[in-house]
């Protein structure tokens, strides 16, 4: 399979371990169940975004609540989560996140050891690669994997370049329905 | 024996350059510090802000023996392994940012040099007597002429060249020593800095000892295109002060508009508060393709690398004027003046002039020429609506753009006649033009965006250089107590993720009373917004360096100022001598003066130099999102990292458990993040219970405010006793202390660095 650019060209890798691309829900939510102890970090653009008049911060917390992730809410998405009646389990900015779970012995948001599936969603793509680099060379202890709509050479589980919302609105439901299955 | 011989004829060599004999304070422990000197210090650092690496690029490339993948835990060819690569290129950042200002403060010297000779009296006016805190302090020389500061920088220049060593493969294999060098290079460039402002202030008699300096106009509205006009682009007066010298000499300044985009502007409106100064970096590329300018003159930094061909695109010409970017042009420094007029005129030929004379000669006859023969008008709504009914929306541009928006979105938007998504674009648009170069139908989207800038004009306060000796007596009380709560330097580039951000975090801040610090296109951005009343933030607040003022102290090089002061608090208030003693003065500015740096648009090397100065002088910076790919943060991690100080006055080491400030270099993703981090790291442990209260006051309201009620989760860590809780706040605070199991704890009463690691320096040095 010849190399996926990513949407965003800044985000364009140089070097040779890239994401896994995963357009299949059924095998994102397989992933997502087997984890121990997966975290879902939930950044700023789920309060910007949304997929048919419903903000994506609502399909994250709908995730979250299906697969019983806990979550981490980076930048100002605790405001929109108050509104909502939801307390997140942690609040980091996503650098002291990533800082955190470099350390294999950190202890987790729920204190019961460090994450071994981290998803990440609604951080600007920028950021949010140059945070999965650092997992990707100092945190061997752990996996990455993204539900934005663009791909993410430098995790380990990505979904493709949606080219429409429709597709990434799809797989969305189709994830959520997926992880519920198993409840 | 050896080398105890050699270090001594070292010293003695080093206290003859500094004038060691002349005794305006003793000289410390470290003048003109080497690598491992500062070391010690470095790695204190490092221990509690351990350097936090984003790989940029998993791959070395820099021998023969590459590519080598650096991923997971290979190593290079050479040995090197992923951190260290980082850090080996960060160092070479700090370089790259160091060696422009030093150089250009090298070539600033050699001018004035050549117009006044070395013994040019350096004289800052009468209420600045510490004329050169970084000098005085890294160097260990009071200089007291021009060629005073050659020492300095001849000094940079020598440590720039042993640190650039240390990059070649096969040499340093540390991160961690990496990041002590790049330390030091962040050190020096503050010096070079100095150097070169203060060599400017001196050689063009810019304003100094004076606070309130002209209001400049802003704006390219503020340019008058029916005027022939000459446009400077980059960093270096040299050649701008001589144009308008020649142009009053000339008669012609009536007759010709002068103005100028980026660094260059700043400096030339604190020579000639009639120069206009058009605006950021980000706007570089828009006004040259406007055409409005006639003549466009180049210096050095910061200056596209394309500019000759966009030149000619605008139908302006084109002069190099300094070594640094000659763009393959004739050097027509020893040719006839007239023929080179004519050459520019009738064959449209750019050209290289090295010498500012002849220089602002040609670029005046050439303005006036061509400017009646140039059509200058700014595309109409129609016009526009046009040449956007080209676009299919492909989505091309979105995926090159640098800050990620959808400017065919925008595009598509000004094709339908709606022109209010491209206008609330352009406030996100950093100015690269890589949409347009993308675009396969050619759409000239940047000459679209055009009806989307703002037709109106601002002001910008000229730069004032250094503070004030006399202001640094007013708050350096206040600011170390905590009741000034904070010293917030909101500085450098402009890669925004928007525009406006600046003035509201100005505005945020001034408004509660912080110190407010601006320079760079920072300060151009914050004058663009009015309130209700139609006033700039330099209109609204005073320019004096007290709390709530908005202080704009110049361009890029003017940075070293903020830092300054920062020293300046320690020597002038608190009495501490700062020869050669560089540990003690960033021992206590990192304990005891909450000033925090916001480089929000951070894009070149240079800031990540100045960032990287200010970090080892103790003073935390926050950056914009762009500038994780900066590759190096340095963050704690809260309350699990060594917080542990000692008590100068009790002679005992403390474990505070208090993460003050928390991080050194910090990326926020969004501007509200950023307002409840600024008033975070500007808590010390120093502060009084009165001061901390203060601080506490404006972190909680200011995350009630952007983060949606409730209290920050970390507001145990920064409450000693009750007195530090802020009044208003006193029963929530109460009530969440209490549940936690809060214990109340001592506030140390002279917090220092110094005694908890090997160094030269005693703990008595800290004690004023």
């Amino acid at each position: 399979m010849s190399a996926v650019i990513p949407y965003h060209r800044v985000n364009v890798l140089t070097g040779i371990k890239s994401a896994r691309l995963i357009e299949d829900a059924q095998e994102y939510a397989d992933l997502i169940k087997k984890a121990r102890r997966p975290l879902l970090v939930l950044g700023p653009l789920l309060l910007k975004w949304s997929l048919d008049g419903k903000l994506l911060i609502e399909y994250a917390l709908e995730i979250a609540k299906a697969a019983n992730i806990p979550t981490c809410a980076t930048a100002q998405v605790r405001a929109k989560m108050a509104e909502l009646g939801i307390k997140p389990d942690s609040f980091y900015d996503v650098v002291e996140i990533i800082n955190a779970l470099k350390d294999p012995n950190w202890r987790g948001v729920r204190k019961e050891g460090n994450h071994d599936l981290v998803l990440f969603f609604g951080i600007r793509s920028d950021l949010g690669e140059q945070g999965l680099s650092v997992l990707k060379h100092f945190a061997p202890h752990l996996k990455t994997m993204t539900l934005c709509k663009f791909y993410f050479p430098n995790a380990n589980y990505s979904l493709p370049n949606f080219r429409k919302d429709e597709q990434w609105k799809a797989f969305l439901e189709s994830l959520i329905d997926n992880l519920k299955k198993g409840e | 024996m050896a080398e105890v011989k050699e270090m001594t004829r070292k010293l003695e060599e080093i206290h003859k350059k500094i004038k060691a004999e002349i005794p305006w304070e003793p000289v410390g422990p470290t003048p003109m510090p080497e690598i491992p000197d500062l070391r010690n210090w470095d790695m204190r650092l490092l221990k509690t802000y351990a350097p936090f690496y984003a790989p940029f690029c998993d791959l070395c490339c820099f021998c023969t023996y590459g590519k080598c993948d650096l991923t997971e835990t290979r190593r290079g060819a050479c040995g090197i392994d992923i951190a260290t690569q980082q850090a080996r290129w960060v160092l070479l950042s700090c370089l790259m940012g160091c060696s422009a200002h030093a150089a250009h403060g090298g070539h600033i010297l050699e001018f004035l040099i050549e117009r006044y000779g070395p013994d040019k009296k350096i004289d800052l006016g009468g209420s600045i007597n510490i004329e050169a805190p970084h000098i005085r302090t890294v160097v260990g020389l009071k200089p007291e002429t021009l060629g005073d500061l050659v020492i300095a920088i001849e000094y940079v220049f020598k440590e720039i060249t042993h640190l650039l060593d240390s990059t070649a493969m096969g040499q340093e294999g540390s991160y961690l020593d990496y990041e002590s060098k790049a330390l030091h290079a962040g050190m020096l460039d503050h010096v070079g800095m100095e150097v070169a402002d203060i060599a400017q202030i001196v050689g063009f008699n810019y304003p100094t000892s004076v606070a309130d300096t002209p209001l400049i106009d802003l704006g390219w509205a503020a340019v008058d295109k029916s005027k022939p006009v000459i446009l400077f682009v980059g960093h270096n007066p040299a050649t701008s002060t001589v144009v308008i010298d020649y142009l009053r000499e000339n008669n012609l300044y009536d007759q010709v508009e002068v103005c100028g985009v980026c660094c260059t502007a700043l400096e030339t409106s604190r020579y000639s508060d009639r120069a206009k100064v058009v605006g950021p970096f980000s706007r570089q590329l828009f006004f040259i393709r406007s055409g409005i300018a006639d003549v466009i003159m180049t210096d050095e930094q910061c200056i596209r690398t394309d500019m000759p061909i966009e030149a000619s695109k605008a139908g302006s010409s084109l002069i190099a004027t300094l070594d640094k970017a000659m763009y393959g042009l004739e050097d027509a420094s020893e040719m006839d003046t007239e023929d080179i007029v004519r050459q520019m005129v009738e064959d449209k030929k750019h050209f290289a002039i090295l010498d500012p004379r002849k220089a602002a000669e040609v670029a005046a006859k050439v303005a006036i020429v061509i400017a009646p023969q140039r059509r200058k008008e700014w595309l109409t709504e129609g016009e526009a609506k046009e040449l956007a009914t080209k676009c299919n929306v492909c989505g091309m541009c979105e995926q090159v753009c640098p800050n990620l928006f959808n400017i065919g979105a925008g595009i598509a938007e000004v094709a339908k006649g709606n022109f209010d998504l491209i206008r609330e674009q352009f406030n996100l648009c950093v100015g690269c033009g890589k949409c347009e170069a993308e675009c396969p139908r050619k759409i000239p989207i940047f000459k679209i965006m055009q009806i989307a800038a703002s037709k109106e004009s601002w002001k910008v306060r000229a730069g004032r250089g250094p503070i004030m000796d006399t202001e640094i007596r007013t708050v350096g009380a206040p600011i170390t107590l905590g009741t000034i709560p904070g010293v917030v330097a909101i500085v450098g580039c402009s890669n925004f993720p928007d525009i406006r951000d600046i003035a509201e975090m100005v505005d945020e801040f001034a408004k509660r009373k912080y110190i407010v610090v601006v320079s760079g296109c920072s300060a151009m951005v914050a004058g663009m917004w009015k309130d209700a009343d139609g006033k700039t933030v330099y209109e609204k607040y005073p320019p004096a360096f007290d709390m709530g003022g908005v202080v704009n102290v110049g361009s890029c090089v003017a940075n070293s100022h903020i830092t300054g002061a920062a020293i300046k608090i320690a020597n002038i208030f608190a009495a501490l001598p700062l020869r050669g003693n560089y540990e003690v003065m960033a021992d206590y500015v990192l304990n005891r003066v909450g000033a925090v740096g916001v480089a929000w648009g951070a894009y070149s090397q240079k800031a990540a130099s100045i960032a990287t100065g200010c970090n080892r002088l103790g003073i935390p910076v926050i950056l914009g999102p762009h500038s994780s790919k900066y590759r190096r943060l340095y963050l704690s991690r809260k309350e699990e990292d060594d917080w542990r100080v000692m008590d100068a006055r009790k002679r005992e080491i403390v474990d505070t458990g208090e993460p003050s400030p928390e991080h050194l270099a910090y990326v926020c993703e969004t501007k509200e993040k950023a307002m409840v981090m600024i008033p975070k790291l500007c808590i010390r442990k120093n502060d009084t219970p009165q001061g901390r209260a203060i601080k506490l006051n404006h972190y909680i309201s200011l995350h009630k405010k952007y983060m949606g009620g409730g209290l920050p989760e970390d507001i145990h860590l920064f409450v000693r006793r009750d007195p530090d809780i802020p009044l208003v706040y006193k029963k929530e605070v109460r009530a969440y202390l209490q549940e936690i199991g809060w214990k109340p704890k001592e506030p140390v009463g002279l917090p220092t660095l110094i005694g908890t690691y090997p160094s030269k320096v005693s703990v008595d040095a800290v004690i004023h």
